[in-house]
């Protein structure tokens, strides 16, 4: 009850693992897992004389998000360094943007369970190198530090508070994962860590523009645990608050055995990271063309296109929303849409069989003939010269070992094209009620539910290529009478 | 013998010798090696690379001798190296007991380009702890002593590079400057001391001080070695963001200069309160030669003298404050053995490993980055900083260069300024300007005082104008 007097104000600040061969600042291996401690070199340990070197591919994807996003590009932005004392960090400070990231604003726009689309600003984006791991469970009297992933490159997202649940989040994080995706500049997985989010939540009375203290959740790694983590919040704010007390800003934990969370660390003794501008990296220059090319090869965005789906093509948002997944799905039945202009009918092979044939062969590549094989067969089942489920089931598949051949070929050859001659599924009736004479009989007493059983008996005779409205109209003719 | 006169002066003359068979670069070492022993009171050296030195001496002499012109450039040079450069599989220590026993996995750059041209490196030699401070006189490695004087310090922080050059046990050694540590010491020692423009010579390699301070310097008996090391140690580096990507002239090369350089000082240097007397009339007299020479020597104006000091102060702390964070006993380097916790390792490592100016200037350089303060010290430092390098690039849009003395007095006694960090620091005054604003300088001995301490000048440059800086230098003797 007390939750309706409340609104849950939350601020998110995602970080995306940039899927560069190598790491930020030097040539090591940036790539998930291996054995503890080989990604490494003198200059992800912090040996003493080693500097860091920028890896230009991590401004190239961190401009892509950021022009996808709508955020204004900063053509100089500098690194900072971020002061402090942790095992998995080896410098002692890690490289970072504070002051002039390398842009600011923008908006991810979400799709709510009601149809309506929200634009969650954000704030900046900027660009850091991730931090190595602290082990504890390894070494029974010492910790372990395996720094593989010290110095991969990160995006940081920090969005305005301007989501208001759970659900939202979920939404946040799941628009933003398909994005990077899309743009294929991070796996987004969040299982290995390439995607990690901190929560800031907070209450405050509904109706009210006032902004309560707020409570930092670090290093959510799942969608599920960020879920729980904020109704666990939202919750004990409201306790709180219901209680008299006051919320204290606060950084904390979460838990996800016991599911609750628990302070790391209070405002007072917050670090003061000593920001500065670090002196080893000249400033990033952007060039207006290297901006330019960035905005021009920018592909048509999941937003972009369900709206498209849903208005121009006039698809469910069901439809759209599986087509918008991913990129590939999404322009493959561009593609075919160019070709074979039934929308719905492409949307269904996309998403009932190409999609399922590619999640099957676990690869999302295009595949390497083109989409007009697909058109063919839709178009042949359009003109009734096959079945549906002829297309599906024998066609479909056949079109993936034999390309080169045009469907309509491929069909004629494998004898699958439909009969509809009318003397011909005549003929074929005769022959089948003649050998059910008891379930003739029972029909035309009435049981009409015997009129499937005559239809699979004259599709199997048929060998699937008989029309079936034709043949449905041929046996109810001979039967009727 | 403490000092003696060098058996050489340049590396020409050495190749004359080896080439006509006079010496060989195995005899040579073991010149070297005996005046390093002779000196061994000098507490120069940390580390002598005897043996291996000798084995590569007589692998180079046979390289020579089968065929001479397989030799690099730098055969025949002797070198040292400051304890700031990283040498492959050699110990670094920075001069510190935090990195007891390190040793470096490579080269900088600087170190690899003189090998790749057969210099022979004799030994690490003794400074201030990661080039804090400006009279080696280590805590933990103990004082280097100025062979012109024992009882005086040879200034620093390249303080043992200097006297490596000064008492001949070497023909070079290698440095670093980040407020004049090249400089003072060399003024100290009677040696040239050159501190290329920012970004010159990669820093790669070279342990950090303060970034955007730091540049490898050269001490040599003369400037045409000065020059010649320049020219192969210089120019862009993959592995140094802020390695400039200009050309690098034939520094060696260059003819001497003709014509008449316009020269400006500043009235308020060569009367300033601090100056000493000798200091002061080889000033003078310097400007009255040049003067001699037909050359135009102005006084300028300068009203940031008195800023300098302070500005370089908060930058230079900020930035060590934080180069120096990777020194935490984790991966390398000294980890206290009384620790048991996490933040007992940190706290016992650093109390233990560094000594007290380090500790200091990390304690300067954190307050005046920390919250509430950084507007007040850091961001206003920058300010002076802009100005300083402004109104510099002013004057040498006038003025071919800048003189200046090197050091407000010649050396010091042993523990004179130990008890007062402050005065110490306002003895950088004349060096930090160069290093504020990323130009070359480059100090030469012009005389003695009546003790028969060392006094040097110094010319500052145009960026990138290390070419003209040493053909003047080459002959400043009017």
């Amino acid at each position: 009850m007390a939750k309706q007097k409340y609104e849950t104000v939350i601020g998110l600040e995602t970080h995306i693992q940039l899927g560069t061969a190598s790491k930020a600042f030097c040539g090591d291996d940036a790539r998930f897992g291996g054995e503890p401690n080989t990604h490494i070199s003198t200059v992800s340990l912090g040996h003493p004389g080693t500097l860091p070197v920028l890896n230009r591919k991590q401004i190239d994807y961190a401009l892509r998000l950021s022009v996808a996003l709508g955020a204004e590009v900063n053509l100089t932005n500098y690194f900072d360094r971020k002061n402090y004392f942790y095992t998995d960090l080896p410098k002692g400070y890690q490289i970072t943007q504070d002051r002039c990231p390398i842009s600011v604003g923008g908006f991810v726009p979400i799709l709510l369970s009601d149809g309506t689309v929200k634009k969650v600003r954000l704030h900046h984006i900027h660009m850091e190198e991730d931090a190595g791991k602290s082990v504890h469970d390894v070494f029974e009297m010492h910790s372990g530090v395996d720094l593989n992933r010290a110095g991969v490159p990160l995006v940081e997202v920090v969005s305005e508070p301007d989501l208001r649940s759970a659900e939202e989040v979920d939404l946040f994080m799941n628009a933003l994962r398909r994005l990077v995706r899309w743009l294929e500049i991070s796996d987004g997985n969040m299982e290995q860590g390439s995607m990690r989010c901190d929560c800031n939540v907070s209450i405050r009375p509904q109706g009210s523009e006032e902004l309560f203290a707020r409570c930092e959740v670090k290093n959510m790694n799942s969608m599920r645990f960020a879920r729980r983590a904020i109704e666990f919040e939202t919750q004990r704010q409201i306790d709180i608050v219901e209680s008299g007390g006051r919320v204290r800003q606060q950084t904390l934990q979460f838990d996800k055995n016991t599911g609750s969370t628990s302070p790391l660390r209070d405002k007072e003794d917050a670090h003061d990271y000593r920001y500065f501008p670090d002196p080893d990296l000249p400033p990033v220059v952007i060039s207006a063309e290297e901006l330019a090319r960035v905005k021009a090869e920018m592909p048509a965005l999941p937003w972009e296109l369900y709206e498209r789906f849903t208005t121009k093509f006039g698809l469910s948002a069901y439809d759209a929303t599986i087509l918008t997944e991913e990129k590939t799905i999404a322009f493959l039945f561009l593609d075919l849409t160019e070709k074979h202009q039934d929308y719905k009918a492409c949307a269904n092979l996309i998403i009932n069989q190409v999609r399922p044939h590619l999640a099957e062969n676990e690869t999302n590549a295009v595949p390497d003939f083109p989409v007009q094989r697909w058109a063919e067969l839709l178009d042949l089942v359009k003109e009734n010269k096959v079945s549906n489920s002829v297309a599906k089931q024998k066609l479909f598949p056949a079109i993936w070992e034999k390309s080169d051949t045009p469907v309509a070929k491929l069909a004629e050859k494998m004898n699958l094209l439909q009969d509809s001659d009318a003397d011909f599924l005549a003929d074929l009736a005769e022959e089948i009620l003649a050998k059910y004479p008891d379930k003739v009989a029972a029909y035309r007493k009435g049981k009409k539910g015997l009129l499937g059983f005559f239809m699979g008996e004259l599709m199997k005779a048929s060998k699937g290529k008989a029309n079936p409205q034709e043949g449905n109209a041929v046996l109810r003719e001979k039967l009727g009478g | 013998m403490l000092t003696v006169p060098p058996k050489y002066t340049t590396l020409t003359q050495i190749r004359t010798d080896l080439t006509a068979g006079k010496t060989t670069l195995v005899a040579l070492t073991e010149y070297y090696l005996q005046r390093i022993s002779e000196t061994e009171e000098l507490n120069i050296y940390l580390e002598v690379y005897a043996e291996e030195a000798l084995a590569k001496a007589a692998d180079l002499d046979k390289k020579f001798k089968e065929n001479p012109a397989s030799v690099g450039k730098m055969y025949g040079a002797v070198i040292s190296i400051k304890d700031v450069l990283c040498y492959a599989n050699h110990k670094v220590t920075g001069g510190s007991k935090i990195l007891e026993g390190f040793e470096s996995l490579f080269s900088a750059t600087a170190i690899e380009r003189c090998l790749a041209e057969d210099a022979l490196l004799i030994g690490r030699v003794n400074c201030d702890e990661f080039g804090m401070g400006s009279a080696t006189e280590n805590p933990h490695y103990g004082v280097t002593r100025n062979a012109a004087d024992t009882n005086r310090v040879p200034g620093g922080s390249s303080g043992g590079s200097a006297a490596a050059v000064q008492a001949d046990t070497c023909l070079v050694s290698l440095g670093s400057d980040t407020g004049g540590s090249v400089r003072q010491p060399a003024a100290f020692c009677g040696v040239y001391g050159l501190k290329p423009t920012y970004g010159r010579i990669s820093r790669y390699g070279l342990l950090a001080y303060a970034s955007s301070f730091d540049q490898i310097g050269i001490l040599a008996h003369s400037p045409q070695d000065a020059a010649l090391f320049l020219e192969i140690m210089a120019g862009q580096d993959e592995y140094d963001a802020t390695s400039s990507s200009k050309a690098v002239p034939a520094y060696s090369q260059t003819p001497p200069f003709s014509g008449k350089a316009k020269i400006a000082y500043f009235d308020t240097a060569v009367n300033h309160a601090s100056i000493d007397p000798a200091v002061r009339n080889a000033t003078l007299q310097t400007i009255e030669k040049y003067r001699a020479a037909g050359h135009v020597v102005v006084s300028v104006d300068f009203a940031y003298l008195d800023y300098i000091i302070p500005a370089y102060y908060v930058l230079t702390t900020a930035e060590a404050s934080s180069n120096l964070s990777r020194y935490d006993g984790v991966r390398y380097g000294r980890r206290s053995p009384e620790a048991q916790t996490v933040d007992e390792m940190y706290r016992l490592s650093r109390t233990e490993g560094f000594g007290k100016e380090v500790k200091r200037r990390i304690m300067l350089g954190t307050f005046v980055l920390s919250a509430g303060y950084y507007d007040a010290y850091y961001t206003k430092a920058q300010k002076v900083r802009r100005l300083i390098q402004q109104r510099t690039f002013e004057i040498l849009e006038e003025y071919d260069f800048i003189l200046m003395p090197v050091a407000p007095s010649p050396a010091w006694k042993i523990g004179e300024k130990n008890t007062d960090p402050v005065a110490a620091y306002l003895a950088d005054i004349f060096t930090v300007q160069a290093n504020m604003t990323g130009i070359p300088a480059m100090a030469f001995p012009v005389g003695e005082t009546e003790e028969g301490l060392p006094i040097g000048l110094q010319l500052m440059g145009r960026k990138f104008g290390e070419a003209e800086l040493l053909s003047f230098v080459s002959n400043g003797d009017f």
